[in-house]
């Protein structure tokens, strides 16, 4: 029975605020800075879990952030971890993974089904497709940890960047002596440390002088930021680091990095070695020293190094009885903790193991063990029995090496220390403490300063002018093979994951002989503790079962992250960026229904009580064919180049000519690629002899600037580029009456003698300066009108009041496709795709292959040369098909063959047919032509090839006559 | 300006909820967007500006204040914002381009953020050190901040930090909820215009 114990000096807890709350139904208390764990172990309530596969029950192993086995519900947050999660008042907690609840957990009869549920069972035994599916949803009831809610509120969980010079990853006695040497040496620090309190081992090993001075020293540096509460859990290039808090997730950019992560206390293998009451010796001194709580009121404490005589005394001097200690070796060098247990008289088993431990009737705490000879990993026949309720395990340690394996640590099995160490770090990462192999105290002070003042010196913050002298161990701190085998199995290896000693045999025998295959087979270190207190274990097992040392066996991947992070944490705020045009507000308004266009929204169209979306978006095209519309295509790129190469430069970026085109003219403008496909098109207009303004795609503005500056710096021309997509708004007037809307806010003479098709003028618009191009993209006659963005919604709302006698309406996406789609303009990115060439797409017409040189000129004049492929060609269904029409994407078929695909189509109110453009194999694409396009059904659909432009060919709107 | 001329934020800033200006504000933002304001860019642009009377930085990424209001900022090597008097950016924007000097049209989101809490708001938004500048140097800082291209021009004033932020106006309103919704997280807000 495990019971709160007097004050103690260095205890964590608030005795003066009590914190009540529920767990499994039952009512609880505790206090304020106790963890859920503590505060139930104070109570007497020593089960507190059941296990993944066999439900067995479970208790505190390491009490350390590590009680993978130890998972709570609370409310709508699952998988909390007991052993760290402070407890709150009102917490209502259930145990996870049971069938009825803890107590009374159905599922352990498991436990008695074990030797049919062997490692990999279920790869040999429900392999039939037939019954997969029961056997799946079977699975999928049976296992999983935690209830996700899905109705729990999303938690935008900040997410912010930090910077230091030097990070230090663990706040024990290396990392804190690393810390105050780099900060002495000017170094801005920051320390971290997963653990509530700063100090490591020596907080709850208290009586080290040493460590404490060393902890105030560094929260008196102003140079050294501590954060405790906070994992680091992972490295990424550069010394990025995350780290992760109750709150929230911080980037941490370091100059350096020194991991002191100290080591993971390592289990012994014996039969029943998960039993409550059996616990890692850290794991017995952290309840003492921390929270008060007696773990066991007889121990017998298993050993094979000092720390484990260490704890023996300190369970003594908390009025603990120890009934025994076992030491697994037989012979060592013995040291001052050693001879004080003899001198306390305590009963020692030199060269002994622990064969099993006894299970109380219940099942579920200890009520004896059985000792004996231990050699080479089989205990002797001779057992001796020895009454406990508790056994400390003290066998070893492997070092928290992960984020040193992330930044590509090369590590060495050295065998005086039984653990890997750094064996080549790289540039900018160093190592101290444990997990560099140093263990005793005084040795991982001189480790950390000289850690310290070597990432000062890397930053050239101090020359190394002092070389710590780090004595090396005299005894190694880790029994090379701490696991008893037993006939009866129970001996777990991995308890997450509840594999025992057998299992990974048995997966060796199967020929799972490579440490990441036995990984994969055996799930071993797949659990929530990703293998902290199981992959040492199992690396030794498969070494001996291989015949390998463990250098030779290796360890598996560690990835980040090498900690389980909050999901709330990883969605944590998201920044989504979002572009409006200055007319958002206009729109909306107007009651337009919003479509993303890349990082823009735009209206799709614009909604009208009581009519359905096609209605609208056919009555918007109509307002274009037969009155004037308006549309708000601010979305374009706009771009500017200035400067005497001007000319020059788009000569060498597009396929068509611009070095002649005349001031106040445009030109239709298509950009290729070095191989030669279609990668944009717009309209260059000529300002002044030096200086062209021209429009990109929506989506492709960004990347075409991007590439246009790459090349200009490449070129060295004498000319400049701007980037005025944001800063204009821009509004396309459209429909047989824009002409006569737009004069009446402008003095430009819109004549079309005075201003043709394709011209641009400049001037001012509803006393607004602006630019005007006569351009058809939508197959009427109209303008787009460039002004400044933040007077674009006053140019708007002055068309829309001067329209409105003449029933101004706007247009939006889904109208502005059909209309060019009538008059057969392709929109890049939809009838084109990443191979398409501009012959392909029927673009052949702009190329000038006699130019002197463009970008995809010598790939296009090598394709020339090629039969071409496929072709674009208009089509439409036949008149008065009612049949399910094609979509998008779907294919034309050919002799049961891909022939092609459908790259735009609709239905056409102004020719009152289906018309589309698709991409056929060239012998198809003679005019009249049938083809067959499979629709999502299965069904053929026949189309005939037909020319475009399907509305207007003669392109007489563009003419005054019109 | 134009009385016509909006800023970026006008669609929201009549529904925005304002928090009540005071020196103590541990974050407070207000839109500035509509200074006036001139950009050029291009090889001879440092001279023409200084032809123009105005001091141009030495260094790229660096600013100089102008005397009374305003600043020149240089970013990169050869572009140019200029932030002063009316007067002085109509003139600019009036005067015949030179060679050399390629205008640039400043319809820019500009944001004046200050507060003591303001470094945490910049760390949750932004993976630029800014603790780590030389404010005498007058450094601006071309970056990224919560997925936007901005220029930045840190300042502090009676030990405040005090900053100058500039983006395309298009993504003015994303920026504005976004900034408004962590500095209300700190105990901040916007602030209307007036209390510039």
């Amino acid at each position: 029975m495990m019971r709160r114990l007097p004050p103690q000096s260095h205890e964590w807890i608030d005795r003066s605020r009590t914190v009540n709350f529920e767990f499994e139904g039952k009512q609880y208390s505790g206090f304020a800075g106790d963890t859920i764990s503590s505060a139930l172990l104070a109570e007497g309530q020593t089960t507190l879990a059941r296990s993944f596969k066999y439900h067995r029950p479970r208790s505190v192993l390491s009490f350390a952030n590590h009680d993978a086995s130890v998972l709570m519900q609370a409310g709508d947050v699952p998988n909390m971890r007991a052993d760290v999660t402070p407890v709150e008042d009102g917490m209502q907690l259930t145990a996870i993974n049971t069938f009825g609840g803890l107590e009374q957990d159905k599922a352990r009869v498991l436990g008695a089904l074990s030797r049919f549920l062997p490692v990999g069972f279920y790869y040999k035994a429900f392999h039939s497709k037939r019954l997969f599916p029961m056997w799946e949803r079977m699975f999928r009831f049976l296992t999983g940890l935690g209830k996700v809610d899905f109705a729990a509120p999303h938690l935008r969980t900040p997410k912010q960047y930090d910077f230091c010079d030097v990070l230090v990853i663990g706040a024990g006695p290396s990392g804190l002596s690393a810390a105050l040497a780099a900060a002495e040496a000017g170094a801005a620090v920051v320390v971290v440390d997963e653990q509530m309190r700063a100090g490591g081992s020596s907080t709850y090993q208290p009586g080290s002088r040493m460590a404490v001075s060393l902890l105030e020293k560094v929260q008196a540096q102003p140079r050294i930021r501590l954060l405790t509460g906070t994992c680091a859990v992972g490295y990424y290039a550069d010394h990025w680091v995350p780290l992760v808090d109750k709150d929230k997730m911080t980037k941490m950019r370091a100059g350096t990095v020194i991991v002191a992560a100290g080591a993971f206390e390592q289990p012994a293998v014996f039969r029943n070695n998960d039993l409550p009451g059996i616990m890692l010796a850290t794991a017995a001194q952290r309840l003492l020293t921390h929270y008060a709580v007696q773990p066991m009121q007889r121990a017998v404490v298993l050993t094979a190094n000092a720390d484990g005589y260490r704890a023996a005394l300190d369970l003594l001097e908390h009025d603990i009885e120890v009934a025994a200690v076992v030491d697994l070796r037989k012979a060592h060098a013995g040291g001052i903790a050693e001879s004080a247990v003899h001198t306390r008289g305590l009963e020692v088993y030199s060269g002994a193991c622990i064969y099993e431990a006894i299970a109380t009737a219940d099942k579920r705490g200890v009520k004896a063990v059985k000792i004996a000879r231990f050699d080479d990993g089989q205990a002797g026949p001779e057992q001796v029995e020895v009454a406990c309720d508790g056994v400390l395990m003290s066998v070893g340690w492997a070092p928290a090496a992960n984020l040193l394996y992330q930044a590509g640590t090369r590590m060495r099995y050295a065998k005086d220390l039984e653990q890997f160490v750094p064996d080549a770090l790289p540039e900018g990462v160093f190592a101290c403490g444990r997990v560099n192999g140093v263990y005793r105290l005084d040795a991982r002070i001189q480790d950390g300063r000289r850690a310290g003042l070597a990432a000062a010196a890397y930053l050239g913050l101090a020359a190394v002018n002092e070389s710590p002298v780090v004595q090396a161990e005299n005894e190694s701190p880790t029994h090379p093979w701490p696991i008893v085998a037993h006939s009866k199995g129970k001996n777990f290896v991995d308890f997450d994951e509840d594999l025992q000693l057998c299992d990974l045999q048995n997966a060796v025998q199967e020929g799972f002989d490579n440490i990441e295959l036995l990984k994969r087979f055996s799930t071993i270190g797949m659990g929530p503790s990703q293998g902290k207190h199981s992959n040492m274990n199992g690396l030794r097992i498969l070494a001996r079962l291989t015949g390998k040392e463990p250098q030779e066996v290796g360890t598996t991947t560690a990835r980040p992250f090498f900690h389980p992070v909050p999901m709330s944490h990883l969605a944590g705020r998201g920044f989504n960026p979002e572009r409006r045009t200055p007319l958002h507000g206009c729109h909306a308004k107007l009651g337009a229904v919003w479509m993303p266009a890349g990082m823009w929204q735009r209206p799709e169209y614009y909604a009208q009580s009581g009519k359905s979306r096609t209605q609208c978006i056919q009555e918007e095209v109509m307002a274009v064919r037969t009155g004037v519309g308006i549309i708000d295509v601010g979305t374009l790129g706009k771009l500017e180049v200035i400067g005497p190469d001007a000319a020059e430069f788009l000569e060498r970026v597009y396929v068509s000519k611009y070095a002649a085109l005349k001031v106040g003219m445009t030109r239709y403008a298509v950009m290729c690629d070095e191989s030669g496909v279609v990668i944009d098109d717009g309209v260059v207009a000529r300002l002044a002899d030096d200086h062209f303004y021209f429009t990109t795609t929506t989506s492709g503005a960004a990347a075409v600037y991007r590439e246009l500056s790459r090349l200009n710096t490449m070129w060295r021309l004498d000319c400049g580029i701007v980037n005025h997509t944001g800063a204009f708004a821009a509004i396309n007037l459209a429909g047989p009456k824009s002409r006569a809307v737009l004069q009446q806010l402008t003095q430009i003479d819109l004549t079309p003698a005075a201003f043709p098709y394709l011209a641009i003028r400049q001037g001012e618009v509803a006393g607004l300066p602006a630019r005007l191009m006569r351009v058809g993209f939508v197959g009427e006659w109209g303008y787009e009108i460039h002004v400044p963005a933040g007077q674009g919604v006053a140019l708007w709302n002055a068309l829309m009041a001067v329209g409105e006698i003449e029933a101004i309406r706007p247009f939006g996406v889904e109208a502005q496709r059909l209309l060019r789609l009538e008059k057969g303009h392709i929109i890049i990115g939809q009838d084109t795709d990443g191979l398409t060439t501009p012959a392909e797409a029927g673009l052949d017409w702009a190329v000038k292959l006699d130019k002197a040189f463009f970008v995809g000129q010598r790939s296009l004049k090598i394709l020339a040369a090629k039969a071409q492929k496929q072709k674009l060609v208009g089509f439409m269904l036949a008149a008065g098909f009612n049949g399910t029409a094609p979509q998008e994407c779907h294919l034309v078929i050919r002799a049961g063959e891909i022939a092609g695909r459908v790259t735009s189509i609709a239905w056409s109110p102004s020719l009152q047919r289906h018309i589309g453009l698709a991409y056929v194999q060239v012998d198809m694409a003679e005019v009249g032509s049938v083809f067959t396009v499979r629709i999502g059904n299965g069904d053929l659909v026949d189309a005939t090839v037909v020319p475009v432009p399907f509305y207007d060919p003669a392109n007489l709107r563009q003419k005054e006559a019109a | 300006m134009s009385t016509l001329q909006l800023s970026p934020l006008d669609d929201v800033l009549n529904t925005a909820t304002f928090v009540a200006p005071g020196m103590g504000l541990p974050v407070a933002l207000v839109d500035v967007s509509l200074r006036p304001r001139y950009g050029c860019k291009g090889p001879g642009a440092a001279t023409w500006l200084q032809s123009m009377g105005l001091p141009v930085p030495a260094l790229p990424n660096s600013a100089v204040a102008l005397a009374g209001d305003g600043h020149v900022l240089r970013l990169g090597m050869t572009e140019f914002l200029v932030e002063a008097p009316a007067q002085t950016v109509q003139t600019l924007s009036c005067t015949p381009r030179s060679a050399g000097v390629y205008p640039v049209l400043r319809q820019d989101l500009c944001l004046h953020m200050t507060g003591r809490r303001l470094p945490q708001l910049l760390l949750q938004t932004c993976s630029f050190n800014f603790a780590a500048l030389d404010l005498t140097q007058a450094p601006v800082v071309l970056t990224s901040m919560v997925g936007v291209a901005v220029t930045i021009l840190p300042g502090e004033r009676n030990g405040v930090p005090d900053y100058r932020i500039w983006c395309d106006g298009s993504f003015g309103i994303y920026l504005w909820h976004t900034l408004s919704s962590i500095a209300v997280e700190l105990g901040g807000g916007p602030v209307r215009a007036s209390f510039e």
